[in-house]
């Protein structure tokens, strides 16, 4: 269906629902009133023309009074249907003095930490949300950093926040630790705090884990300890100089969400990328996408006991770290593409290399499965652990690996393509109950393992087909007019969605980066209760969650 | 005579005079406790963002900081060198300093990063302490937006000569 379909077939069963249909945007967008907000989404959700049942992404624009126009806050959701392959966004309008919206989690489970970011960082209430608190900044934070009228404080418990004033205090020379806040103990279960800095949580993440003996009552994620406010400095810095930010934003697939900013503004602006430049892309992003499912699955491998699988990949990874520094001049955080191509070309030199590298690659990968993927500690200590069915996965908003390891077939770039993927022979990996159920830990970590086979045929293609010519368009100054747009790639992690607000100047009006990591931390205290808290360890591991991709 | 033997001055003496062994060797406490100090540097495995990944990857077969007997521990207590790879925010400022609390004395901190140095690419953000010397006490900034593994490896060899400076009994290295 096309989304005036929808929003006819909406008006047709709620008719007093609807207020406007935004036809004008790229993403046409539907705008209910919001009294009706959560009516018109369980309709959405269940009517069989439309289903959709992935609430794909939640959040807010700040619209400050202009002239006539009395200012608000715009929540906006993102809905789509895996099964009708389609979708739509609904937007509300509330009061910006007082913003006050009804949640959607009982609707989708996902929509609850994107309803807690937009309390934290816009300031909207959301009547019956079951843990309105703040998840980014910490609790005794004062404001809320993204309203456009968001004065930064000098200072937060004596630390000042700004390096100036830093050096006019002067270097601390005694560390005092006495700010540390201490958990309140819950009566007759134990409670724990697992990080924010522990080995296996991938980052600075905290669990506060509830357990009976070894058994967990629940873990509750912990978020926030490495926000950095990407989006914001997004406003401040431009569409161009947003670029080495999202390198940050995912520093093991920093070339997925170079690859998604560039698709946003290159929509917005409608900018062509040449052909030679479509292929420089896969070939950089097919040999990150390797890269960071090695970490994944080395992580996972070194978390559950296993250190020497971990070793082999990182002496594999350093290799295509050369590779791309010999592409784009960087190990980590690339900072390749462009809008309308990449900053520079791949030179046949590297290509031969990638190919020699390919072919001393897939013995490689042999000896990664002799060494841990059938070894029996390992298959047992993720097998039937922490099943996810795929209606779970879909509620909660998990996205790639994790998706297909429930069995779901679904890859942006095959699904909803995006540069040249459909022109390359691959397939779409879903999970197979190898040793246990689908679903399972297992399924999450074959899936990434056979996907960076999958990335090899790819590679070894378009090594291949790459054409000559030009690597860049030429562009004028970026200054897309007032629209806003929705883009997506498959990452290492997922979907991994930009959204940008564009109010006709040279600088974002709001970004909100959709990343798989973020939703894919909400199912684990739906999945928690009742699991050994070592199976914890190989949830997190399955995951592959990366803390700055959660907090941004 | 008097020989330098892993960079410490060592002098041999035979105690029945001659050249014949045993020799008994001499040399100053600062010297060998310095010379147990700098060879075992168990670091923190304290990964925040994206310079935990060149961490890592020092840590790997390439650059392998095993070698100068620097080894990554997970733990507080068992660690000398706390590396702070990566942005701290406001929400993880409490938690490093407890960290650095936690450590046993002589205790040494290396910024990796520009995030760790000066809040780096995110000074202009509302969340980011801009440098984490405003926290805890820094023994070594090491530049770079990441830093590459080579860096941090030199690093680590400034590191074991600032060692090498220490005198035994000083607590310079406070709590």
């Amino acid at each position: 269906m096309t989304e005036s379909e929808i929003c006819d077939r909406l008006k047709a069963a709620l008719p007093d629902a609807v207020e406007e249909f935004e036809s004008q945007l790229l993403d046409p967008a539907i705008r209910v009133k919001p009294a009706r907000l959560v009516e018109a989404c369980r309709f959405l959700r269940d009517d069989p023309s439309t289903r959709m049942h992935y609430l794909r992404l939640v959040t807010g624009v700040d619209r400050l009074p202009a002239g006539e126009t009395p200012g608000r806050i715009e929540m906006v959701y993102h809905l789509w249907s895996y099964e009708k392959r389609h979708g739509i966004v609904l937007r509300v309008h509330l009061d910006r003095d007082n913003p006050v919206a009804d949640t959607v989690c009982g609707v989708w489970p996902v929509a609850n930490w994107g309803e807690r970011e937009a309390f934290d960082l816009l300031g909207v209430t959301f009547t019956g949300h079951p843990d309105l608190k703040r998840i980014m900044m910490p609790v005794d934070w004062v404001g809320h950093p993204l309203r456009k009228d968001y004065q930064r404080p000098d200072r937060y418990h004596g630390l000042p926040t700004n390096r100036t004033a830093v050096l006019e205090q002067g270097r601390v020379q005694v560390a005092t630790a006495e700010h540390v806040a201490k958990a309140e103990p819950v009566s007759g279960y134990m409670q724990l705090n697992m990080g924010p800095h522990h080995p296996a949580t991938h980052g600075v993440i905290n669990f506060l884990i509830e357990t009976d003996g070894e058994v967990l009552r629940r873990a509750i994620p912990d978020v926030g300890y490495l926000h950095r406010g990407i989006e914001k400095i997004s406003e401040m810095v431009g569409y161009l100089g947003t670029m080495p930010y999202t390198d940050r934003v995912d520093y093991l697939g920093a070339m997925f969400t170079n690859h998604g900013w560039a698709l946003a503004v290159e929509k917005l602006c409608n900018i062509e990328v040449p052909r030679r430049a479509e292929f420089c892309r896969v070939i950089a992003s097919e040999l990150n996408r390797i890269a960071s499912h090695q970490i994944a699955t080395g992580a996972l491998a070194m978390d559950l006991g296993a250190f020497t699988p971990f070793l082999h990949w990182i002496r594999e990874r350093e290799k295509i770290n050369d590779i791309m520094e010999r592409i784009c001049g960087a190990r980590l955080t690339y900072n390749y593409m462009r809008f309308g191509g990449v900053s520079r070309d791949i030179d046949q030199v590297t290509i031969d290399e990638i190919r020699r590298w390919l072919d001393h690659y897939e013995p490689m990968m042999l000896e990664f499965d002799r060494l841990i993927s059938g070894n029996e500690i390992f298959i047992r200590r993720l097998a039937n652990v922490a099943v996810i069915d795929p209606d779970d996965a879909i509620a909660y908003g998990l996205v790639g690996p994790n998706l297909r390891g429930s069995g779901l077939a679904w890859d942006v770039r095959r699904d909803e393509p995006y540069s040249i993927y459909n022109e390359f022979e691959w397939d779409v990996i879903t999970g197979t109950g190898v040793h246990g159920v689908v679903g399972d830990a297992f399924d999450r970590y074959d899936c990434r393992l056979r996907e960076i086979r999958e990335s090899v045929r790819i590679l070894r293609q378009a090594c291949e087909r790459i054409p000559e010519g030009e690597v860049r368009t030429k562009t004028a100054r970026i200054k897309p007019a007032a629209n806003e747009v929705y883009t997506r790639v498959e990452g290492p992690r997922g979907e991994c969605g930009f959204f940008v607000v564009s109010d006709g100047t040279d600088k974002p009006y709001r970004s909100r980066f959709r990343t798989g990591s973020f939703t894919a931390m909400t199912i684990i205290e739906h999945l928690s209760p009742g699991l050994m808290i070592a199976d914890l360890v190989a949830l997190i591991g399955s995951l592959d969650v990366l803390a700055p991709e959660i907090d941004r | 005579m008097t020989e330098n033997l892993s960079g410490l001055e060592v002098s041999r003496q035979c105690p029945t005079g001659g050249d014949a062994a045993p020799f008994v060797v001499t040399t100053r406490v600062d010297d060998l406790v310095n010379w147990f100090r700098e060879s075992s540097i168990w670091y923190l495995l304290f990964a925040t963002a994206c310079c935990g990944i060149e961490l890592m990857q020092t840590g790997g077969p390439r650059t392998d900081l095993d070698r100068f007997g620097a080894v990554f521990r997970s733990t507080p207590r068992q660690s000398d060198l706390l590396i702070v790879a990566g942005t701290i925010t406001y929400k993880m400022a409490d938690r490093v300093r407890l960290l650095y609390a936690q450590m046993a004395s002589p205790k040494y901190v290396l910024a990796m990063g520009s995030c760790a140095n000066c809040g780096g690419l995110f000074q202009p953000s509302y969340s980011v302490v801009p440098g984490v010397d405003a926290i805890v006490p820094v023994d070594i900034y090491l530049p770079g937006c990441p830093p590459r593994p080579e860096a941090l490896n030199e690093a680590i060899l400034r590191l074991q000569d600032l060692m090498k400076g220490e005198h035994w009994a000083s607590r310079r290295k406070h709590q």
